[in-house]
Parts: C-alpha cells; sequence; structure tokens
C-alpha cells in the first residue's frame, strides 16, 4: 500500500513538473536591442527616449499584451559613437534579436548595409530622410527632418503677410543637419513661396549677435532651426536681448523662429528661459502640457515606473514609448497570425501597418502608416509656441504638400 | 558703422570668455608643463555645482558662484593629489595620458548626476535689457563676464609676478630639481596650479552657463575649444591667453558678421581662427607670447 501511495505522489510530481515545463516552453520571449545615447553627446534626448522604451516593454510584459510572451528589449549605451553602436548591434545579432531599435543619424547611415545584409527591421530615433535612400529595413517613426522642415515652411509661406517671406535655416553642422536643407530647396524650385536667404551652420558660439544682425539687414523674417536645443537657445537668448524676436507670427521687423523635433520641447525652455517666449516648433508627438487620452496615459506609465517629471513630461519619453509600442503591436499581430516571430514576418507585418491597418500609438498626433514605399511612420506633424513658458497647440495637425510633389 | 563697433564689442566679450576659460589650462601648464586634458570637465563641474547651490540649496547666486570656485578650488585640488601627485618627474606624456583618463572618470562621474543628461539654465539674476549705445548692445551677462575675465586675469598676473607661491610655480615651472634644491615643494606648487585652475574654471563655466544654459556637452567642449587660444598666445602666457583670447574671439565674429552668408561662404567663423592661428604659428612657433628655451647642452 504504502509502495503504491509512493508510486502515485511521484508520479504526480512528475505530471506537475512536465506540465510546468510545458508552460514554460509555450511562453516564449521575443528579443530586441536597443543602442543609444544614455550618456555622451545628445544624452538629454537619449535619456528619457531609453526610459520610454524600457517602460513601455515593462508594461507590455506585465499586462500581458502579448499574452505569456514576454519581449526581452536590451538597452545598451553607445555614447553616441557609431562604432560602439556597430558592437552593440553585432552583439544583439548574436543572441538572436527579431528586431532592432537604433538611434542616432550617423549610426543609421553607418549601419545601413549592415541592416540590409542582416534583414533585420529597424526603427531609428533618427527621421533622417536619408536614412530611407538605397535601403529597405529603416522604418522613420514619424515625418522625416525633411517633412517637418518644409512643413514649417509651407506654415510659413501660408501665414505670412506680404510678400515672398525670407527665411534663414540654422543647422546642425552634419548629415543629420544637412538633410532637410536639399528638400527645402527642391520645394521652392516646385513652387513654395518662400525665400531662403542664408543656410547658417552652427558652431559653439558664444555670442550669435553678428549672425543675427546680419540676417536682419538680410531682410530675414522667419528661421528655421534643425539641430538640438543647445544652439539653439544660445541664439534665441541672444536674438531676445537685441529685441528682435517676433511676438507674434511673422511680426514685421522682427524674426519668427521655428525649429523641428529635437530642437524644442521642455529642453529648450530649460536652456533658454523666458528667451524661448515664442519659439515655433513642430513634432509628431503629443506634449504633455496640451493634455489629451495619450499624454494622460505617458504621465501615468513614467508614474508607475516612478520616473521623475523631467521624462514624464519629456517628448523623447513619449518616442521611446512610441517606438515601443510599434514594436509590440508589430509582434502582437504576427502571433495573431499564428506566424513564427521573426525577423522576416515582423518585416512584412510592419510593410502592411497601413490603410486598415494603420496603427495609433498614444503618444503621437496621427497613425502609423508603413508599407513597402513608405517607411516614414506617422506623417502628421503639430506646430506647437511657447506661450507662458510652455508649449501651446497652434492649429491642428498637419502634413507637407510639397514633400509629396518632389519624391 | 554701428555693425561694426557691434562685432567688435561682441569680438572682446567672446574672446574675453576664452581667456578666462583658457586660463586654467595656462596656470597648470605654466607650473607643470603639462596640457591638461580635463579642463572642459572642470568647467562643466564648476557650473553644476554654481546651479545646485543657486536651484537646489537655495542660496544667493552670487555666494554660489563664490562657493562653486572655491570647491572646483579645492576638486582640482584633490584630483591632482590623488591622480598626479605620484607622477611627479614621470615623462610629461605620461602626465597627458592620466589628464585624458581623467577626463573620462570626471565624465564617468556626472553621468551619474542628472546634469549629464539632463539641460538646466540659472535664474536671471541679471537685467535682461541690455546696455545699448549707438546701436551697439551688450547684455549684463556679458559685460559681468568680461569683468569678471578681467578682474581675475588681473588678480592672477600679479600672482605670478609678485607674490612668493607666484615666482616659486614659475620656478617650478622653468626646472623643477633646482626649485626642489631652493626648498620649494613641487608638490604644494603643483597642487596650487591645479587649484587655481579649477578656480579659474568655475568662474568660466558659470559665466559661459549663465550664456548658453546648462548642457553638459556644451560646457566641457570649452575645454578644447580654448587650446587654439592657449597655443597661439603661448602655453605659459597669461597675457598671451587674453591677447590671444581677444584675437580668436575678433577673427571669429568679423568671420561671421562680414564672411559667412556671402559668396557661398559658411562657417567661416570657426575655421577662421585656425587658419589664422596656423598662420601666425608659421612665423612664431611658441605663440605669441610663449618663452622660446633654449637649452644647453
Amino acid at each position: 500500500m504504502e509502495i503504491r501511495n509512493r508510486a502515485f505522489q511521484i508520479t504526480a510530481m512528475l505530471i506537475m513538473v512536465a506540465l510546468a515545463f510545458t508552460c514554460q516552453v509555450h511562453a516564449k520571449e521575443y528579443k530586441l536591442g536597443l543602442s543609444l545615447a544614455i550618456t555622451g553627446p545628445t544624452s538629454d534626448a537619449g535619456n528619457p527616449y531609453a526610459k520610454g522604451v524600457e517602460d513601455y516593454f515593462n508594461f507590455a510584459n506585465e499586462t500581458k499584451i502579448l499574452g505569456k510572451d514576454t519581449i526581452h528589449c536590451s538597452i545598451r549605451d553607445d555614447q553616441y559613437k557609431t562604432s560602439v553602436t556597430k558592437r552593440n548591434f553585432e552583439e544583439f545579432l548574436d543572441d538572436g534579436i527579431v528586431l532592432y531599435l537604433n538611434y542616432s543619424t550617423g549610426s543609421t547611415l553607418g549601419l545601413k548595409k549592415d541592416f540590409e545584409e542582416e534583414e533585420i527591421a529597424v526603427i531609428p530615433a533618427s527621421f533622417h530622410a536619408g536614412n530611407l535612400v538605397d535601403s529597405n529595413y529603416i522604418f522613420l517613426p514619424i515625418a522625416s527632418y525633411s517633412e517637418q522642415v518644409v512643413s514649417l515652411a509651407e506654415y510659413i509661406a501660408v501665414h505670412n503677410k506680404g510678400d515672398k517671406a525670407k527665411v534663414a535655416m540654422f543647422i546642425h553642422p552634419s548629415a543629420f543637419g544637412r538633410g532637410p536643407v536639399e528638400d527645402a530647396e527642391k520645394s521652392i524650385a516646385a513652387g513654395l513661396n518662400i525665400e531662403i536667404v542664408e543656410v547658417v551652420e552652427h558652431g559653439k558660439d558664444l555670442d550669435s549677435t553678428a549672425m543675427l544682425k546680419r540676417l536682419m539687414s538680410k531682410g530675414v523674417q522667419y528661421v528655421i532651426c534643425h539641430t538640438v536645443q543647445s544652439p539653439v537657445a544660445a541664439m534665441i537668448k541672444d536674438a531676445s536681448r537685441l529685441g528682435i524676436v517676433a511676438e507674434s507670427f511673422g511680426q514685421e521687423g522682427k524674426i519668427t523662429f521655428m525649429g523641428a523635433h529635437y530642437t524644442g520641447g521642455n529642453d529648450l525652455i530649460a536652456l533658454a528661459g523666458k528667451a524661448a517666449e515664442n519659439f515655433y516648433w513642430t513634432t509628431s508627438y503629443n506634449i504633455t502640457s496640451e493634455k489629451n487620452d495619450g499624454t494622460e496615459k505617458q504621465l501615468a506609465l513614467a508614474k508607475m515606473y516612478n520616473r521623475d517629471d523631467k521624462a514624464a513630461n519629456s517628448h523623447n519619453y513619449a518616442n521611446g514609448i512610441m517606438v515601443a509600442q510599434v514594436a509590440t503591436e508589430v509582434i502582437r499581430r504576427v502571433k495573431e497570425k499564428g506566424l513564427k516571430i521573426n525577423r522576416e514576418n515582423l518585416y512584412k507585418e510592419l510593410n502592411a501597418m497601413n490603410g486598415a491597418n494603420a496603427y495609433t500609438p498614444y503618444t503621437t498626433v496621427g497613425p502609423v502608416t508603413y508599407s513597402a514605399t513608405d517607411r516614414a511612420g506617422v506623417d502628421m506633424l503639430q506646430i506647437y509656441s511657447v506661450k507662458d513658458g510652455v508649449f501651446r497647440k497652434v492649429g491642428q495637425p498637419i502634413t507637407s504638400e510639397f514633400m509629396k510633389k518632389i519624391k | 558703422m554701428s555693425y561694426f563697433f557691434q562685432i567688435v564689442v561682441s569680438g572682446i566679450v567672446v574672446g574675453s570668455i576664452y581667456a578666462l576659460a583658457a586660463l586654467g589650462l595656462v596656470l597648470v601648464y605654466k607650473s607643470s608643463r603639462v596640457a591638461n586634458f580635463a579642463h572642459g570637465q572642470l568647467i562643466a563641474a564648476g557650473a553644476f555645482i554654481a546651479y545646485a547651490l543657486t536651484v537646489w540649496a537655495k542660496i544667493p547666486v552670487f555666494f554660489s558662484f563664490i562657493i562653486s570656485m572655491g570647491a572646483t578650488f579645492f576638486l582640482a585640488m584633490s584630483v591632482e593629489k590623488i591622480f598626479l601627485r605620484r607622477l611627479i618627474g614621470e615623462p610629461i606624456i605620461s602626465v597627458i595620458m592620466v589628464t585624458i583618463g581623467l577626463a573620462s572618470i570626471l565624465d564617468g562621474l556626472i553621468y551619474l548626476t542628472p546634469f549629464g543628461s539632463e539641460n538646466f539654465s540659472f535664474p536671471a539674476f541679471l537685467p535682461h535689457t541690455p546696455l545699448s549705445y549707438g546701436g551697439v548692445s551688450i547684455s549684463w551677462t556679458q559685460l559681468v563676464g568680461v569683468i569678471v575675465t578681467m578682474v581675475l586675469i588681473g588678480g592672477f598676473s600679479w600672482f605670478f609676478k609678485k607674490s612668493t607661491v607666484g615666482i616659486s610655480m614659475r620656478a617650478v615651472s622653468d626646472d623643477q630639481f633646482a626649485a626642489m634644491s631652493v626648498g620649494i615643494s613641487v608638490q604644494t606648487v603643483f597642487g596650487l596650479a591645479w587649484a587655481t585652475a579649477g578656480l579659474s574654471a568655475a568662474a568660466a563655466g558659470c559665466i559661459i552657463g549663465n550664456i548658453t544654459g546648462l548642457n553638459f556637452d556644451t560646457l566641457h567642449a570649452f575645454g578644447v575649444v580654448v587650446f587654439p587660444v592657449v597655443i597661439l598666445g603661448g602655453l605659459d602666457s597669461i597675457l598671451g591667453a587674453v591677447v590671444a583670447g581677444i584675437i580668436m574671439g575678433l577673427i571669429q565674429q568679423f568671420a561671421s558678421g562680414y564672411l559667412d552668408g556671402n559668396w557661398g561662404l559658411n562657417g567661416t567663423g570657426e575655421v577662421m581662427p585656425y587658419v589664422i592661428l596656423l598662420i601666425i604659428l608659421l612665423f612664431k612657433p611658441h605663440g605669441l607670447f610663449g618663452i622660446h628655451e633654449i637649452e644647453r647642452v
């Protein structure tokens, strides 16, 4: 009797172990990689971006968006060095990642061929239009820098009082900065009613007086910035001191300052203080100073993972969340179809994210639409302007007309 | 004409700040013949300490700047004591390599704080309305920057020429063993050189931080940006740093004001100082005020 009892106990235990093992086998872990600048140059953007990615994947795992399956995203600091990014990417490949999240323009351009060879879909934090040239595997999260700059130029053309608006561009001295200039010039050739008077590539300027006075003497009414916040802050502080910042859009005799995604946000206000007032900025992201369901979810996520106010309210935190949401959603869709989660199927599914299958993350002002011929995610852009120390919406989301013409 | 004078004023302002930022490099080189590649990190540290005291500890900004200069004085002195003291007598290249490593360590430490990856700005404490005369304007921040620079540079010049400690530092710079033989403590002199460099770096950091905002990348880059100033002035000359700083500032502003945007030129404000630097060094390889040493063998 005792032997039979023991045999029963052992059998039951074996069955339980087997069951547990089976459950383990069924719960899959999908590996992703993110290499970015958590420290080093541009880490003011990279740091909250990494937090957004990490928090959303944790949230997705904890709320079982993929059922029992989980996402494991390795996040590594590359200090904005392409050589380190490449090493990280290669190690991620060895780990068996199915989707890769990259960061800078330089490393995205530098590794473009690797992405093609590996046939792996990549979503970078760089919105450089050149990323898409000769590339099939790079998916921009939102409208390209070119689209952002041309949209701002179109906004000027529509709202400028008087003849052809005189515009200067203030850009980062790199491929990242120079990228949109050519598309802005092409748009003008295609009929966009503005004149680019000068393109200024900035350095580490302690005083922009000479440059600003030169622009004033040339009759410049608008400056479109495409760089990072710090040089813009230094310039608009000087402009504010000289009393040449327009208090309303296109104010006569003054300059209206505008900028693309990485020039604005709370970091610009933190650096420039009151001089940021009336700065116009465009991005495809919702911002927390204009509350809606999406920003509430963003703040709730940040609270859930004990992020400080600065990270919680950063548009780069929103940026990170959005990229993680897209990655999670594409895995969910492939899984729903009963297909294997691998590079090939995720790539196909990303390309199918359009029309009725378009996906709207909660941090963006419009849906993500990818296809085999369009790999820029959110096409909509929202213009914001600083009023009383916070960014406020200006009108409704827009899309660029001229970018469609010059493509 | 006001455009011309505005550029002159801007050039002098920028040049003065360059001179102040360069001063720390000169002070360390003057006493130890070492080019300090961690100088930018000291500039950033000084600015961040001042910000933390002002905003977090609620100390009035003026006192925060003074305390920050004091704190960076001791920080730099400690750095010298911990990392560099044991290298006295070793080849200069070894010490320079240590300063490069030191820059990485300080980078890493700053990245552990919010200052490593966030942006801040000092609360406004000077009048916002600039001083203007005849179409030429200068902000209060810039004016204070120029005054602080001149006071510090004047003070250091006096210190090196007239004070016993300053003369000891020059003696150590000239010949360490000879200085030791007359009872000068080389260790103390090196520590003091680093400490005063830290102090001037903090002053530069506070002024630059007020102008550009507090961004670590921007601030520590000034440690490298001012190298041409030091080379042009002559590595061991305080007067040289001032003159070269102002020359660089003027060249930068004139190039930006008159060349950029014309004849298809762009970014000349960044390039021209280096072009002029190369030309001057062709004729004066030791810089404008550098000492041409002749060794008898």
